[in-house]
């Protein structure tokens, strides 16, 4: 139980020659809200990629809750609690709002690849698609094919997806892109709200979400972590300053 | 929304279905109108099952006549081996093992097709097709060679329920028996977990990846349970034809199977059944009247692929939204504009091609003979008079089509606009 959420270590990740990441050592305990900041191209995805297993890790170790998951398919990693969103709407767009979060509970609830149980009859897994939608705000746009909703609806349902699942390590990336304050806002608050008592890495370029949400810091520059700690250690942190220097994180640390 | 477990309108519909195919033949008696009711049966279950992967799972497969091929040949033997000593009943359930045997092809065949999806899957549908074709000519001891297998349904001393099969309309009876009960299972599975993650890899495999499911599993699942469809259709046409060749697994066949389901269309569960029941009349009647008929299908299906890409249940489904609007009234006139120079357009192609497909193919063929029952007269091809009378109607109807189908698609323009301002 005192394992970290999630521990990489060493974890290096080509593409053909090009290193984009070069040994990251990172612990996110358990329950933390943690944010991964850090300028385009630094590599914040491709760390989520690797953690997640959408793409193979040239070297390192990562552990998910104590154990080993190098190695292991998306799925795999999936059924053993970690569940994270896309920086690009990954979502099942032909499905309504509601049969999207239906397909993100089915397999959390047991029903696999049943093909001898009705799913109107599973009662569980409406309720908890239905529940998620509640959280979304998306309630309204049940019946509503995914494709056809709002860049923020979307975005919206991005999230539900991936915590519908009820997975309790969550990592969210750049949730909030593309979106207005009020929209950011909005969003801010569904996720502090259905995050609450998971562990939740989340990549975020907005200086005053980031300092706003999370307990710690990490900051990614070049494929490596220069700093990890307190948003208010971040803050005057010389290495970060200078990464950063004339750039988003004066202003967004000054708001 | 509807978390009725039976709608009523569904159950209507499907008592509707099952009452107009058992009536069918009571209202049209002859052994050919038989006959092609027969065929229709079994290319609604097999299309259907081709839809399982084309439809819900994005599955384009060039090789589906495998499954109902193998399921054909199986049953064929089964039936032989049963001999005399077998009864009707026996008879009566020897799709089933068309069925078995479609899965369990499934089982092994599509371990190797379903590790990729997308291109690669049709490329390797498509190879395992040619593997099994070229297996079927070089095993005639089991596909029976170029004359087949073939065998008698009538089989043991008593009837069952009064039934021997023997009579074609006993046969039609049992098609519609197993093509409505497997009509409704295959439906049922599109309501299941799986059914809705085949979707759902359909959609996007890689967030299905995400929500925890293994996409090369539920293809695979897909994969077998569509082959039992399959199979039970080719058990079908076993005994239906009592007779089966290698044509049944032939890429031909695979090819058909795709046609019926891509104009039925493949985004509906229904689509199929109305794409397998349209094509069917069109190889059987049209193919009775012409020896052009290949190249009416193939203008057909580019017109549908061009127009409709949705197939004709599409179709269905925008008229029945408008109709739910109140707008359809509004299209109706238009529609009825659009088919008068639509029919010229027709007559004139109609004419040009039949005369063509004499000249080009010879007297010889035939065809000279139904270039004019087509058309009703007499003509001399050799003569510019019939060729400039069916160019000018050709170009009358393309002149005119084009023209008030230029209106009815600013109508329908209108229209669909008025439909989706109402809704927003
Ligand atoms: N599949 C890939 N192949 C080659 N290069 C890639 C690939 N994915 C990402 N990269 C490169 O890796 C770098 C880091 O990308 P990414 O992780 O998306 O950055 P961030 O999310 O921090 O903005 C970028 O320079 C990008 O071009
Ligand atoms: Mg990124």
């Amino acid at each position: 139980m005192n394992s970290p959420a999630i521990r990489v270590s060493g974890l290096k990740k080509n593409f053909g020659a090009s290193e984009i990441i070069r040994g990251v050592d990172l612990d996110i305990q358990r329950g933390e809200r943690h944010a991964i900041i850090g300028p385009n191209g630094a590599g914040k995805s491709t760390l989520f990629h690797l953690i997640s297993a959408r793409l193979p890790v040239t070297a390192g170790a990562i552990e998910l809750k104590g154990e080993n998951v190098v190695g292991l398919k998306p799925f795999e990693i999936a059924r053993r609690g970690l569940s994270r969103s896309f920086q690009i709407t990954n979502i099942f767009h032909n499905l309504s709002v509601f049969e999207n979060l239906r397909c993100a509970v089915l397999w959390s609830l047991g029903y696999r690849y049943s093909f001898w149980q009705r799913l109107s009859g599973l009662k569980d897994a409406r309720q908890r698609a239905e529940a998620v939608m509640e959280e979304i705000g998306l309630s309204r746009r049940r019946d509503t094919p995914a494709g056809i909703l709002s860049y923020a609806e979307q975005r919206a349902l991005e999230i539900g997806i991936t915590i519908a699942s009820g997975a309790d390590v969550i990592l969210l990336d750049e949730p909030t892109a593309g979106m207005s304050n009020t929209e950011t806002e909005e969003a801010v608050a569904m996720i502090r709200r259905v995050t609450e008592g998971k562990t939740l890495v989340m990549v975020e370029h907005d200086m005053g979400v980031v300092f706003g949400l999370a307990d710690r810091i990490s900051v990614l520059v070049y494929g490596q972590i220069i700093a990890t700690d307190a948003p208010a250690a971040i803050r005057c942190n010389a290495a970060v300053q200078e990464a950063y220097l004339g750039t988003s994180l004066h202003s967004g640390i000054a708001s | 929304m509807n978390s009725v477990i039976f709608p009523r309108g569904r159950l209507l519909l499907w008592g509707g279905g099952l009452a107009l195919a058992i009536a069918l033949p009571l209202l049209f008696k002859s052994g050919f109108m038989v006959s092609l009711l027969c065929q229709m049966g079994i290319m609604v279950v097999f299309a259907l099952s081709y839809n399982m992967l084309l439809g819900q799972t994005g599955l384009l497969s060039f090789g589906h006549a495998v499954y109902y091929g193998l399921g054909a040949f199986i049953t064929m033997h089964t039936l032989n081996l049963i001999g005399k000593d077998g009864s009707p009943l026996l008879v009566a359930l020897l799709p089933l093992v068309g069925g078995l045997a479609g899965m369990l092809a499934g089982v092994v065949l599509g371990y190797v097709t379903t590790k990729k999806a997308g291109t690669t899957f049709a490329m390797i549908s498509l190879g395992i097709g040619e593997l099994v074709a070229a297996c079927a000519l070089m095993f005639p001891g089991f596909f029976g060679g170029e004359g087949g297998v073939s065998g008698n349904r009538v089989i043991g001393k008593e009837s069952f329920l009064g039934f021997t099969w023997g009579p074609q309309v006993e046969m039609y009876g049992l098609i519609v028996l197993w093509a409505f009960l497997a009509t409704v299972a295959m439906f049922a599975l599109t309501q299941t977990p799986l059914g809705r993650m085949a979707n759902a890899v359909r959609d996007n495999p890689e967030r299905a990846e995400f929500v925890g499911y293994d996409t090369q599993r539920v293809r695979y699942l897909m994969l077998i349970l569509s082959g039992l469809f399959a199979g039970i259709a080719g058990g079908l046409t076993a005994l239906n034809y009592e007779i089966v060749t290698a044509e049944t697994l032939n890429a031909h066949t695979s090819g058909v199977v795709l046609l019926m389901t891509f104009v039925g269309g493949i985004g509906f569960f229904y689509g199929p059944i109305i794409g397998a029941i349209l094509i069917t009349v069109m190889q059987i009647v049209i193919g009775g009247l012409t020896h052009a008929w290949l190249l009416y299908f193939g203008l057909f299906f580019l017109f549908m692929v061009l127009m409709a890409p949705g197939g004709i249940a599409s179709l269905i489904a925008v008229q029945h939204k408008l109709w739910q609007a109140g707008l359809l009234g509004r299209m109706l006139p238009h529609y009825l504009a659009t088919a008068l120079p639509t029919l010229v357009l027709l007559a004139g192609l109609v004419g040009l091609i039949e005369m063509g497909y004499a000249l080009l193919a010879g007297e010889g063929v035939g065809a000279g003979d139904t270039a004019t029952k087509v058309m009703g007269m007499e003509m001399q091809l050799n003569a510019p008079g019939p060729w400039a009378a069916a160019l000018g109607v050709a170009a009358l109807g393309l002149a005119l089509t084009r023209w008030i189908g230029g209106r009815t698609r600013v109508a329908w323009n209108a229209t669909l606009s008025t439909l989706h301002g109402d809704k927003a």
